[in-house]
């Protein structure tokens, strides 16, 4: 057993976990956070893709003893006083969600396109989201749900300035 | 079982020291993990995690080399500009390895140490010639990379050694390269074949040097010298590009033998030799 200090979605968690405990296990298990979905477990499907000190990492690949210290953002911690965030709604207005179980990942491989390039190309969005795998709705959708937001944003730039 | 971060390698070292063979070297842990989770996986009792330890956390250079650490991880190298710059082909592999969430987490040193047929940071470096440091509790030892690799998942390495550094000397203007890898979808996939491409041009477009290295073809990584040496000294032309590709298949079926793969693969590699060698040359190409 090991203690560690997560900050998760803003708030300190102090949690005594076994060493072999993933990332994804702390959050689903010990924290009741199952936003963060449980796929192939072999860092292939992207469903339990979290955003760690600023990066999106797979959780299942993740000891929770390597995240000591580290901030997470999961999926429960997007939407901000009980809004919520520009690409939750963009997936929403798109019908880019259908079972709902790729959607917590692949909306934070967008959210951390968005930070990385704010004005993403088809080419990119789809190159940003290849580590999530959805089975259902189809990604034209959630391209389009994506893409929506960085226009969105590029109007908003443009009036700025 | 026993987690430690050590902070620097001496205190790495000192575990390794105390625990090796029973200790287990962790670091973006994107390949352990998943084996880790096989019912046959022998687990050890400790397990040392090295990606905080700050020596190993640098992409620096030092007259005409390029020094990596080995817990960088793949999406630092495919962005950082310094390997942009001087070893294009080694920003290209890691920029195609696994998922962005990979590509976050995997690190260079990992993927030589896995050790993996496929592994698509090797090629690169071979081509490059790259040589890697590895330390023990008691001394220390610098290695080509083209002698690292036993077979397939089995290297020199001992289990009381870490590899901490990889070092190249930076490509000179008038060496180009490439790296193009096949794989059956174009993100998130592992590659089938890889090849690594670095020609030395003369002014009047003479191949000066060449250097070919194929990632899943052979047994182990190898240069193509029967290629190499037919290329140096020749004129950049489409012809002896498509010649090099094909020795290179007739080196794998020589190596090899005819296997159910090889009518696929005998065309296909000779094309994507061809490839590379159009890359590397790029405008330069007639």
């Amino acid at each position: 057993m090991i203690n560690i200090k997560l900050t998760v979605n803003g708030n300190i968690c102090k949690l005594t976990v076994p060493v072999k405990m993933t990332l994804l296990d702390v959050l689903r298990e010990q924290l009741g956070l199952t936003g963060t979905k449980r796929g192939c477990e072999i860092g292939e499907c992207g469903a339990c893709t979290v955003i760690m000190n600023g990066k999106t990492v797979n959780s299942c690949l993740v000891l929770a003893a390597q995240a000591d210290g580290a901030k997470i953002l999961t999926i429960e911690g997007l939407a901000e006083n009980g809004k919520l965030h520009p690409l939750q709604k963009a997936f929403l207005e798109h019908d880019a969600v259908q079972c709902g179980f790729c959607t917590p990942g692949m909306i934070l491989s967008a959210v951390s396109l968005l930070e990385r390039n704010p004005h993403p190309d088809e080419y990119e969005i789809r190159q940003a989201i290849a580590g999530n795998l959805c089975r259902c709705t189809g990604y034209k959708q959630i391209v389009e749900a994506i893409k929506s937001v960085a226009i969105k944003r590029k109007h908003d730039d443009s009036n700025i300035l | 079982m026993n987690y430690y971060r050590p902070k620097n390698i001496d205190e790495a070292k000192r575990l390794l020291q105390k625990f090796a063979p029973d200790s287990r070297i962790i670091a973006g842990g994107t390949d352990l993990l998943v084996e880790m989770r096989h019912a046959n996986y022998a687990l050890k009792e400790h397990l040392i995690d090295i990606l905080k330890i700050e020596s190993l956390n640098k992409i620096s250079e030092n007259g005409n080399e390029l020094i990596i650490g080995s817990a960088i991880v793949h999406d630092q190298i495919a962005n950082h500009p310094l390997i942009k710059r001087f070893a294009p082909l080694l920003s290209a592999a890691c920029s195609v390895i696994g998922s962005q969430q990979i590509r976050n987490r995997g690190t260079i040193g990992g993927n030589i140490c896995n050790a993996s047929p496929c592994a698509d940071t090797v090629p690169a470096l071979i081509a490059l010639e790259a040589k890697v440091k590895i330390v023990s509790p008691r001394q220390e030892r610098e290695i080509p990379i083209s002698s690292f690799f036993h077979k397939p998942y089995h290297t020199v390495m001992k289990e009381n050694e870490i590899l901490t550094e990889i070092r190249f000397l930076k490509l000179n203007d008038n060496q180009r390269c490439a790296f193009y890898k096949l794989a059956r979808r174009k993100a998130l996939a592992i590659s089938r074949i890889n090849i690594a491409a670095i020609l030395k041009i003369s002014k009047d477009h003479i191949i000066e040097e060449a250097r070919l290295a194929p990632g899943s073809v052979f047994p182990t990584w190898t240069r193509i010298s029967d290629a190499e040496s037919f290329l140096s000294g020749k004129k950049l032309s489409d012809e002896i590009f498509k010649e090099a590709g094909n020795i290179t298949a007739q080196k794998m079926i020589e190596v090899s033998g005819r296997r159910w793969s090889t009518p696929y693969k005998e065309s296909v590699i000779a094309a994507l030799v061809k490839r590379a060698l159009v890359m590397a040359a790029g405008e330069l190409t007639p």
